[in-house]
């Protein structure tokens, strides 16, 4: 069953993500050839409309887009002042009348892209809102993950630094249970917060992180932008306690384990240089995986099917129910 | 003349109804008793089965007026009382400009008077134009009636000004009602901080930015020697904080609590629905226990609704957009009744006590009961009728109700003030 929308992983049901997963092995083959396009979408058009910047995740759904035929514009938003949801609304409307197919869009506020939803015939992509969920980096994360591990059941991720404030944290975390795979988080006792997901070990403690051996460390990115207050002393105090030092690199070599990113990388604080070139680093494949997960996205929803009404979308939404039910 | 035959009769101090007539005679209940004559040109309504009571008080409400009457104006906030079985309300001060002076409030209760059908009071504000630091002209205000004195919707953040100004005030006869929240713990998003607000992903709340604040006031009240009033308390420690407080016995403090954070939790937000946005926000299933347990147990003294009404458009908005706060007065009896007297939580006697009785006593006003010699002052209640909430049904310029578009058990049938009858269903 294809939806009209992609908004979040926790209404998601396990035979889509398996769906969309196996979709995006087969868009993968066609990097390979000379022609990389095909005219899935031709025809159609996709709008991005990024209140907040974002270089990799507009420029992964912009070639996944143009890689299916399809026409992209972009909404210039980034440079005006308007963030506030009035203005939104009145931008909804243009776009309503613009008659758009897709609505890629990125806001700090959550919710906001399922707003759009209900006021819209267009297909609408969650691309991040606020630091609620972040969809598409949920499934290439996924799917990079499948890439090592073709049956992920029971492998462990290790999600470490700001959980609080991390959209990809709580979309990736509740996309690899839906799979099977055990997560636990470790961070600063001020950014994991205690009512996280009872489904999910809090550590604060690097050793004890280890103790319960991970396959895969995800290292999320410190974003000081979006701290109001200070969680922790220092950057310098902050890669010491958590982030992957060279002494600790040695560590996760022996034991083989994978490493992953969303980047962008901040150097010298969640990790030291050296990982960079670490050969079980999964950072450069996720950058690749992003394209061809996004080109199945594209692929799956329907645009224009129904107008609906927002009571009767909340309704399908509930029934389509939350995963992570603590 | 009225003459209402067979009502069940509801009072504070009993939970049990007596079925009686009642004869009210230029607008005072002149006799009560079983089978009274019908007197000549007496207008006869047949009561049976109906619950008759006095008429509801809401000493928390916001009229919008002056500043914001596209959200609601004395004339619709007090049709919307009059609607939920409500006969008087105070309103907030924080109007634009807010009610800090004589001026302010002679404008607003001249108003009222022409504006409104039942009697509409107002607080004033403690600080000049709630801005929490030069003391607002208290005396002026108090001339013209007013009692009680806060800077609802913000906490006067420095507990110098307000201990000044209980010591001040006091001397009058008035008394504080506290918005009780620490701003730098509960930032700028009306959301409890838990499990909700993790999934949502928004900043919350904690409730112990409420509690802290409950605590600071009475503590301020104890050193002042004045009356404190908590207003809108949403956690449970916050009301075990009141239930100590009240326990020493030293210390004036007054306490409510809203329909709303007896009746919802933070899960009701569910996507994102507005409609569940106010400040203090909804908590915990286990706050709403002990919320109740301390109303039943009488560590709130009154029911208030906060009535607080926002435009369509501005609640439309995305979640952080818009503004907190719910409407009240349309749904207040009905829903006290469907979720709480129906299925047997309280009795009619608590409603009466804690939403009609004490707040007039905590505004120093007579109570309405229906007692012989009274003004007739009193509702009309069928609890075997619904009542479905819709656009068309709310008297409220604004709709922004969780109770939308819901049917709930009971009716509000009559409404009679003096010798008038302000509706009739
Ligand atoms: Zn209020």
């Amino acid at each position: 069953m294809a939806r009209k929308d992609l908004l979040d992983i926790a209404s998601l049901h396990r035979e889509e993500i398996e769906f969309l997963l196996d979709q995006s092995t087969s868009f993968k083959k066609l990097f390979t050839r000379s022609v990389k396009k095909i005219p899935a979408l031709e025809g159609k058009s996709v709008l991005m409309l990024f209140y907040e910047a974002s270089t990799r995740t507009h420029s992964s759904f912009e070639v996944a887009a143009k890689r299916l035929s399809a026409e992209v514009t972009n909404f210039d938003v980034a440079h005006s002042s308007i963030t506030k949801g009035e203005s939104v609304r009145e931008t909804i409307e243009t776009l309503q009348a613009m008659r758009t197919d897709y609505i890629v869009v990125r806001h700090g506020h959550p919710g906001l892209p399922a707003m759009i939803a209900r006021q819209t015939t267009a297909s609408v992509i969650n691309a991040g809102d606020g630091a609620h969920e972040h969809p598409t980096q949920a499934l290439l994360d996924a799917f990079t993950i499948k890439e090592k591990f073709p049956d992920p059941r029971g492998k462990k991720v290790l999600i470490i630094g700001d959980i609080l404030h991390s959209r990809v944290a709580r979309s990736t975390s509740t996309l690899l249970q839906k799979l099977g795979v055990e997560v636990a988080y470790l961070g600063p006792g001020s950014l994991v917060p205690k009512y996280g997901p009872a489904t999910i070990p809090r550590f604060t403690d690097y050793e004890a992180a280890m103790a319960w051996a991970p396959d895969v460390v995800y290292l999320l990115r410190v974003q000081l932008e979006r701290q109001d207050v200070q969680f922790f002393p220092s950057v310098r105090e902050y890669h010491r306690v958590y982030g992957i030092t060279t002494t600790r690199l040695a560590e996760i070599r022996d034991r083989g384990l994978y490493i992953m990113h969303p980047g962008p990388v901040n150097r010298g604080v969640e990790l030291c240089d050296a990982v960079m070139d670490y050969e079980r680093s999964l950072i450069t494949n996720q950058v690749e995986n992003g394209i061809s997960v996004r080109m199945a996205v594209l692929d799956w929803l329907t645009p224009g099917g129904d107008f609906p009404k927002q009571e009767a979308y909340i309704a399908q939404q509930k029934a389509g129910s939350p995963v992570i039910t603590p | 003349m009225l003459l209402l035959q067979n009502a069940r009769i509801a009072s504070e101090n009993s939970p049990a109804l007596v079925e009686s007539d009642v004869l009210i005679v230029e607008g005072i209940i002149q006799e009560i008793g079983q089978s009274l004559a019908i007197p000549e040109g007496a207008r006869v309504i047949d009561a049976r089965g109906r619950v008759l009571m006095p008429g509801m008080f809401d000493a928390h409400v916001h009229f919008r007026a002056p500043g914001f009457e596209n959200k609601e104006t004395i004339t619709t906030g007090s049709e919307a009382a009059i609607n939920g079985g409500v006969t008087g309300v105070v309103m907030m001060p924080n109007t634009r400009p807010a009610l800090d002076s004589a001026t302010a409030i002679a404008t607003v209760l001249e108003n009222a008077k022409h504006r409104s059908r039942i009697p509409v009071y107002t607080s004033g504000c403690v600080t000049k134009n709630r801005e929490g630091k030069e003391l607002a002209e208290i005396e002026g205000m108090r001339g013209l009636g007013v009692k009680m004195l806060t800077d609802d919707g913000d906490t006067t953040a420095d507990p110098a000004v307000l201990l000044r100004a209980m010591q001040y005030a006091t001397e009058f006869g008035m008394f504080f009602a506290s918005h009780c929240e620490v701003p730098e713990l509960a930032g700028p998003r009306a959301l409890n901080e838990g499990v909700m607000s993790y999934r949502l992903g928004i900043k919350g709340s904690p409730a112990c930015a409420e509690e802290i604040i409950i605590d600071r006031d009475i503590r301020l009240a104890h050193a002042a020697g004045a009356h404190v009033h908590i207003q809108h308390v949403s956690s449970k420690m916050g009301m075990e904080t009141i239930r100590w407080w009240k326990s020493r016995g030293d210390v004036k403090v007054t306490a409510e609590v809203m329909p709303h954070h007896l009746m919802f939790t933070d899960e009701h937000i569910g996507d994102y629905d507005t409609n569940y946005k106010m400040n203090p926000p909804l908590r915990t299933q286990a706050d709403c226990d002990a919320l109740l347990a301390g109303l039943i147990e009488g560590v709130f003294d009154i029911i208030a609704t906060d009535h607080a009404p926002h435009t369509p458009f501005e609640k439309a908005q995305d979640f952080i957009s818009a503004p907190n706060g719910i409407t009240g007065l349309d749904t207040a009896l009905v829903s006290l009744y469907n979720h709480f007297v129906e299925p047997g939580k309280f009795g009619w006697d608590l409603v009466v006590k804690r939403y009609s009785a004490e707040p007039r006593r905590l505004m120093g006003l007579p109570v309405a009961a229906i007692e012989v010699g009274q003004e007739a002052n009193c509702v009309l209640f069928d609890t075997t009728a619904e009542t479905t909430f819709t656009k068309e049904f709310m008297k409220s310029k604004s709709q922004n109700t969780p109770f939308i578009d819901q049917t709930l058990k009971g009716r509000v049938d009559l409404v009679v003030l003096g010798a008038e009858i302000l509706l009739e269903r």
